[in-house]
């Protein structure tokens, strides 16, 4: 453990540079495009690519924004631009549901776009919960194919809380659960969950800025189980990353956390 | 070689009892210690006891914890002058001088009053002539943010010349809110421990100057870290970057007269 966060040479390297040659980050929850509770300055596709060259972000997983609320046009929308920026830009395709039957269609078609590497699932926003039926063929889909589900997960969420992620997680052990925003409110329950489930990782948007959280998450659980997110184009990855830098863990644990984990999952998905 | 930015956090606190902090900070000396860690050099502390216990006594512990630290810099809580369980008047303010405590905070939520002039009357309008900061929490108005943002339009609209400091808004997206406060009252500040947006502080020193933000981080309950990196790394000039990580609450602070 260093003295100070500002010993490590990878913190003086950000502070220095904004970015990390040797720890290039790897972010497994972003977004794209415009959002209606927010104004957002920096949505465009060159705009976050910009932010992530600022910020010496390598790669992005993202789902967009528009498909959380029009599947079909959103989803169109995400694999388009992913496909701008190969090797450095994938995708989540998005599962609504409330439209199974758009939904099978949307599955069917996920093979077409090679910057898929998995699922986006938001079911507070869709207010329809993780154990429901409609969700039954998305995760059959994507258990058969070893795929990455990325769940938002809420505290006490009759939607998305760590209590319902475990269901799903113990009924699919094929599929790799990241844990959106950690439960975020119910962070003992997501991080037991975690620590007993081989197929859950904790995911740190907005997390990340809980006092003591991620040390507690790599004593209990393990670096190995924490995987980097920040939403771009929502929040600064900057922020993000000094929130993991500077937390009291060691250099090894940080890189797990902003790179090497998600390296070893997308690996796993793309052979 | 530049001189290193010189971070004074304007949105810290220690003390037991905190609610909904996952990690506390007891100690004047773990708050020190986490400064050094992340390299902040001063800081303008709250009490736990001064919001979750009564700030008659919360502030009375908050004097004595910081008397022979010159890093740290205090705060005390208001209550409504009509129930007198605060000093009142000139009595208060030289009791601020004396304490070296050269900003205030207000709880309306937790301490049951109405934060507006038919509560605190001509108490605010002292507080604005001397250029006091006041600082509200982000729930000073309830859990909602919009029910917060109101609060702080109508005091404003009471009393414009008040110094008042927006604390840890968060980080789903506020500027729709304090864009409009920001254009209209120029003794409007925000701590930006919570400004989050991605490329949020470039696009609003473009438009509105550096000089009404403020570096905080609002630990113990966040992350020191996060607001340091992003404030070191932000698309600004060197001069707006030394004015948000301290000089611009250096400034407030100087500018305040308890005489």
């Amino acid at each position: 453990m260093n003295q100070t966060a500002l010993s490590s040479p990878l913190v003086q390297e950000y502070l220095a540079t904004g970015r990390c040659a040797g720890c290039l980050v790897v972010d497994l929850h972003a977004h794209y495009g415009p959002f209606r509770g927010i104004y957002m300055p920096n949505h465009t596709p060159e705009q976050m690519v910009a932010t992530m060259e600022r910020c010496g972000v390598e790669i992005i997983v993202s789902s967009g924004h528009l498909a959380l609320v029009d599947m079909v046009r959103g989803n169109a929308e995400m694999v388009a631009v992913a496909a701008r920026y190969p090797g450095r830009w994938y995708a989540y395709l998005v599962y609504d549901p409330r439209d199974p039957l758009r939904g099978r269609a949307e599955l069917e078609g996920y093979a077409a776009h090679p910057c898929y590497v998995g699922l986006k699932l938001h079911p507070t926003m869709h207010q329809y919960p993780l154990t429901g039926e409609g969700y039954r063929p998305a995760l059959e889909f994507a258990a058969a194919r070893r795929l990455i589900v990325l769940s938002h997960t809420w505290g006490h969420s009759a939607y998305d809380s760590p209590a319902l992620l475990a269901q799903v997680a113990e009924r699919y052990p094929e599929i790799t659960f990241l844990a959106g925003h950690s439960g975020f409110g119910q962070f003992e329950e997501c991080m037991a969950l975690a620590r007993e489930r081989s197929n859950v990782y904790l995911e740190l948007t907005a997390a990340y800025a809980v006092r003591g959280l991620i040390e507690k998450m790599v004593e209990t659980v393990g670096a190995h189980k924490i995987v980097f997110g920040c939403d771009l184009p929502w929040f600064d990855p900057h922020y993000a990353i000094g929130c993991v830098v500077m937390a009291h863990i060691s250099d090894d644990a940080r890189r797990a956390i902003l790179r090497e984990n998600a390296l070893r999952l997308l690996q796993r998905v793309r052979g | 070689m530049d001189e290193p930015l010189s971070f004074f956090d304007c949105n810290v606190s220690f003390g037991p009892g905190a609610s909904g902090v996952l990690r506390p900070c007891a100690s004047v000396e773990e708050l020190l210690a986490e400064m050094d860690w992340v390299g902040v050099e001063q800081a303008l502390v709250h009490h736990t006891l001064m919001r979750e216990h009564a700030p008659q006594v919360g502030n009375t512990i908050l004097a004595e914890s910081l008397a022979g630290q010159p890093r740290l810099v205090g705060t005390w809580a208001i209550l409504p002058p009509q129930t007198g369980e605060l000093p009142q008047g000139a009595a208060f303010f030289a009791a601020m001088a004396q304490a070296n405590v050269r900003a205030l905070w207000a709880f309306p939520e937790e301490h049951r009053y109405i934060l507006d002039r038919a509560t605190f009357g001509a108490f605010l309008d002292e507080v604005s002539a001397r250029k006091i900061p006041l600082f509200l929490p982000r729930e000073a108005g309830g859990p909602r943010p919009p029910d917060t943002w109101h609060l702080v339009y109508h005091l404003l609209a009471q009393y414009p010349q008040l110094t008042l400091v927006l604390a840890a808004h968060g980080p789903w997206g506020e500027d729709r809110y304090f864009r409009p406060l920001l254009e209209r009252y120029p003794r409007f500040y925000l701590d930006i421990s919570r400004y989050e947006l991605d490329c949020g502080l470039r696009e609003l020193v473009a438009r509105y100057g550096a000089e009404r933000l403020l570096y905080g981080s609002n630990f113990p309950y966040h992350s020191m870290g996060g607001p340091r990196l992003m404030v070191t790394r932000a698309e600004i000039d060197e001069a707006a970057r030394r004015a948000i990580a301290g000089d611009n609450l250096r400034r407030l602070l100087q500018e305040v007269d308890l005489s």
